[in-house]
């Protein structure tokens, strides 16, 4: 590749020489759906950031930014990519402010690690986003996949919770959005188009969020029941009531299994009720939830120690990166439809993959509406590649009559090449185009891999 | 084009009763609650999301600047005709589409007031948040365009918070739906960029807004001072201490004796500063949080803490909150509300500069405002027929938004920028940050067809 000979020089003056990396076995180990990029860069400032995107914006470079790489298979497979841009560099908290309950930190620090140093400040804070890959997904790369988790129902997700960013720009100019007061309507508000915009507009650099003291007490009821509906019906009466859950999560029992209930299994479905807040308050929805559970035909009524509810959460949390690490062969979907259809949405899955031959978990976040799937593919994915395509279609289509959208989150390169992983398209993407555009006309920032073509 | 053509073809599309082009009608849709003045070519009022995309596309062919209008209660210009054009003002398209309990939305047309909405989903039990004081009259067009917030913000977020989807006239007249009922659509967050984009991106035509039940309990608490600083210094210990209560807002002397001369909310006259504070959510513990609270508030110089006792006492205490601005504008006949808005550690320092600028300039300065957010309202009492004094207030305002981005603050926490301060981005955006706003106002809007003259500062810093 003498172009990229040619470029290397530049890119390693920006950097420093340590700093670009070339080894062909750092090179493969950041393939995304078998592509792989020239050279690993890590800038260490915003201001490197901002150079080496001119640089490649003026050289037509393509660049991949990327944290801690745990979500590289999402999204569709990459038209080109000379160069991944690591944020890992960009690791300081810049401004830990808990008085005022924001922290802007730069975007290649572990969520984990923030949450583990907010934990010693004063009286104990939190950043309250709770995604998957708990220990080493980055800030950025969670923002820039809009990733959520089960207490979204209480705390709400990035939209809510980031009140400024600062972002480079594909010209390299780096732009900044909000600050750090809670409320801020002047100009446009930039920061939402970057969060979920996977990396396509801009470069994130530093986030400022909302923070939250810790709350008093925790913990989470783990409610059994044997049939989907009784299920998806008590969680939707909590959901109505006046009780303030942080989470109402349902799991199928493939999840179950695989997770290791802190309970004796039984039932089909669980309801995992997380409740976050003052002790009296907990006491009394632990004791009135319980007992209308017992009134609704729950099988057990269990209340988890403070220990086994973080081990709980974590592992629903962390279930994908659960199954990379047995070694299971398995194809993972994000549904997201109206709140009122979990249970004809988890219901038609199951039955889908019954007829399909294939075992599948489900993790709901029934308060929200948002269903993650993993279908088990087993041995032999290939041979079975026209049945997980009809599958797939199957429960896209699904999705799509309850008011949603199937994303496929990971699978094989070779399902990849013959389906959209964004699901059906729809009328606003003409204007995302425009966007695109306007903001990195000559398409430098991950193209190929986001909707509509972007 | 011609002016009696054009009216004739909106005549065409919304009937001839439904525009309005008389010079009368011309002044009173050339001002809002802004001190800016402006002259439309006409009004009208659509009756449909299809009749708004014909007038767009009528104004899009023939280059004629489009403003939506809601009540124009907004306090930045923003419904300022400044190049002309075609004013749509959205009174006929105001009903409540859907209340969808079960999915916790609702979707409205976007000339529906806002409290319009809330009246009838207290029937359910249900609520949506955001509450700007306007709130009898202001449209959700209006909340949606400034991403208004309110007292309730504090807890529950701002407007864009609570707004999931919106159907879009686009200024070639397309329609398009954004988001919706089901959260985290795949795609960029179209939304959440129109929300506060003032009416320059796109129209919209219906909302899917969030809605959730009511709380269970709520308490709220008055807190009285004997200097204004004091109370800003509370609201910052209240937040350092980790309570985010529902509300906090402040009002001062003069806020305090014209409310007492209007609404009787029961405010003590000899007092510099009362704070009223609100919590929410269920009933166990919040006596003990209650009384954190005062503990804070005695700490930090409170002459007196007391609780409303009744739902009457509650009303009561609000009604003073609410009728404030109102209450002012008795006192001269203009105010400026200044709405800069700060970090919550800077309250005091910020109060303190604020009332050095009164002085400076000799005007006077009353305060009421959402302080949990750091959110001030300075309201600059003038006589507009008084030029010198008017050209002290545009000074000041200027002044305190400046002190206000200085201390690591912004201009606007949730008036919009408007016509009002467009030179003033300079305080807080660089020549990038605003060029990178172009791009996307380029690509919703090439021609500058909606709204044009508003946010971006006119030349380069
Ligand atoms: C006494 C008083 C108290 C106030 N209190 C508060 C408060 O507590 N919090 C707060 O945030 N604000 C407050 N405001 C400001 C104001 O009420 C809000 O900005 C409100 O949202 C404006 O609503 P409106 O219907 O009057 O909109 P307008 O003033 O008519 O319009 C405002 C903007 O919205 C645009 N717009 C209107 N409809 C549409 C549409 N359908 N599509 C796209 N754009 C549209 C307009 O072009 C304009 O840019 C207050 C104002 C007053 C006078």
């Amino acid at each position: 590749m003498p172009r990229m000979e040619k470029l290397i020089p530049r890119l390693k003056e920006i950097v420093g020489e340590a700093h670009l990396i070339r080894d062909p076995d750092k090179l493969k180990a950041c393939a995304v759906d078998g592509k792989r990029p020239q050279a690993i860069l890590s800038p260490g400032t915003i201001g490197e950031v901002s150079k080496v995107v001119a640089y490649a914006n003026e050289q037509s470079l393509t660049l991949l930014p990327m944290g801690n790489g745990t979500k590289m298979g999402m999204s569709g497979i990459p038209k080109k990519m000379d160069v991944v841009l690591s944020t890992l560099r960009l690791n300081r908290m810049t401004d830990c402010d808990c008085e005022n309950l924001t922290l802007s930190a730069e975007s290649g620090i572990p969520l984990g690690e923030v949450q583990k140093r907010l934990l010693q400040e004063g009286k104990g804070y939190f950043l309250p986003l709770d995604p998957p890959f708990t220990e080493r997904a980055t800030l950025g790369g969670i923002v820039a996949t809009n990733s959520s988790g089960p207490r979204r129902l209480l705390y709400g997700t990035a939209r809510d919770l980031i009140i400024g960013t600062k972002a480079v720009f594909p010209n390299g100019d780096v732009v900044a959005s909000g600050g750090k007061t809670v409320k801020n309507v002047s100009g446009y508000d930039m920061c939402k188009l970057l969060i979920g915009s996977y990396g396509t507009l801009g470069i994130l650099c530093e986030i400022t969020f909302k923070l939250l003291p810790l709350p008093e007490r925790v913990t989470t009821l783990l409610l059994p029941f044997v049939r989907l509906e009784e299920a998806v019906q008590f969680g939707r009466e909590i959901l109505q009531s006046q009780y303030l859950p942080s989470s109402i999560e349902i799991l199928n029992e493939m999840v179950v299994k695989k997770i290791k209930s802190p309970i004796v299994q039984q039932g089909n479905y669980l309801v995992a009720i997380g409740l976050d807040g003052v002790a009296e308050s907990i006491e009394r929805q632990v004791s009135e939830i319980g007992e209308r559970a017992k009134k609704s035909s729950a099988l057990e009524i269990a209340v988890l120690a403070s220990e086994t509810h973080s081990s709980f959460w974590k592992a629903i949390r962390d279930f994908s990166e659960g199954l990379v690490e047995e070694g299971s062969n398995f194809i993972s979907f994000k549904s997201n439809f109206l709140i009122s259809r979990c249970g004809e949405v988890m219901g038609s899955y199951e039955k889908i993959a019954k007829e399909s031959g294939v075992d599948c978990g489900l993790i709901c976040h029934s308060g929200n509406g948002m269903l993650y799937s993993y279908v088990f593919a087993g041995k032999g994915v290939r041979s079975k590649k026209e049945f997980l395509l009809n599958l797939i279609r199957e429960f896209s289509s699904v999705a799509v009559k309850n008011e949603g959208h199937l994303i496929v989150e990971s699978c094989p390169p070779g399902i990849k090449k013959r389906i959209d992983v964004w699901g059906e398209p729809r009328g606003e993407y003409e204007i995302m185009r425009r966007l695109k555009k306007e903001i990195d006309p000559k398409g430098i920032l991950n193209p190929g891999r986001f909707v509509g073509g972007i | 084009m011609q002016r009696e053509q054009m009216l004739e073809e909106l005549s065409k599309i919304v009937g001839k009763e439904n525009v309005l082009s008389s010079e009368t009608d011309l002044l009173l849709y050339g001002y809002d609650a802004s001190l800016f003045k402006g002259k439309p070519d006409c009004i009208a009022f659509p009756g449909s999301t299809q009749e708004v995309s014909e007038i767009v596309r009528f104004c899009h062919r023939e280059k004629i600047p489009v403003i939506a209008r809601g009540s124009g209660t907004n306090l930045s210009g923003g419904t300022i005709p400044t190049r002309g054009g075609v004013i749509l003002h959205f009174s006929r398209m105001n009903k409540i589409l859907e209340i969808d309990i079960e999915n916790q939305r609702a979707v409205v047309e976007t000339g529906l007031f806002t409290l319009a909405l809330k009246n009838q989903l207290a029937r359910h039990g249900y609520v949506y948040q955001p509450d700007p004081a306007s709130e009898k009259v202001s449209t959700f067009g209006g909340n949606f365009a400034e991403n208004s917030g309110g007292p309730h913000c504090l807890k529950y977020g701002v407007t864009t918070n609570h707004i999931l989807g919106a159907e879009i006239v686009l200024p070639d007249g397309e329609v398009i739906q954004v988001g919706g009922k089901a959260l985290d659509n795949p795609g960029y967050d179209l939304t959440g960029i129109l929300v506060g984009s003032e009416g320059t991106l796109g129209i919209a035509t219906q909302l899917t807004l969030r809605i959730m039940p009511k709380s269970e309990a709520v308490k709220t608490m008055l807190a009285i001072y004997n200097s204004l600083e004091d109370a800003g210094r509370t609201v910052s210990a209240i937040i350092a201490d980790g309570i985010v209560p529902a509300t906090l807002e402040i009002l001062d002397k003069l806020t305090i004796k014209a409310v007492e001369e209007s609404v009787h909310a029961g405010f003590p006259l000899d007092a510099e500063a009362v704070l009223l504070i609100e919590i929410d959510g269920l009933k166990d513990g919040m006596e003990r949080l209650a009384e954190r609270i005062m503990e804070i508030c005695r700490k930090n110089h409170a002459r007196d803490v007391k609780s409303a006792k009744t739902e009457a006492e509650r009303t009561q205490l609000w009604a003073g909150r609410k009728g404030a601005f109102g209450a002012i504008s008795r006192l001269r006949p203009n105010y400026l509300v200044c709405d800069g808005t700060v970090p919550r550690t800077k309250l005091p320092e910020v109060l303190v500069r604020v009332m050095e600028v009164s002085k400076k300039y000799n005007l006077t300065i009353a305060n009421v405002f959402h302080a949990g957010d750091g959110n001030l309202h300075p309201l600059i009492l003038f006589d507009e027929r008084d030029e010198e004094e008017l050209r002290k207030v545009h000074l000041a305002g200027s002044e305190i938004m400046k002190l206000c981005a200085d201390a690591g603050g912004t201009i606007s926490g949730e008036h919009g920028i408007g016509t009002e301060k467009m030179k003033e981005m300079f305080f807080v955006f660089s020549p990038q940050d605003i060029a990178a706003m172009r791009k996307v106002k380029k690509a919703f809007d090439p021609e500058d067809i909606y709204n044009p003259g508003k946010i971006f500062p006119e030349v380069q810093a």
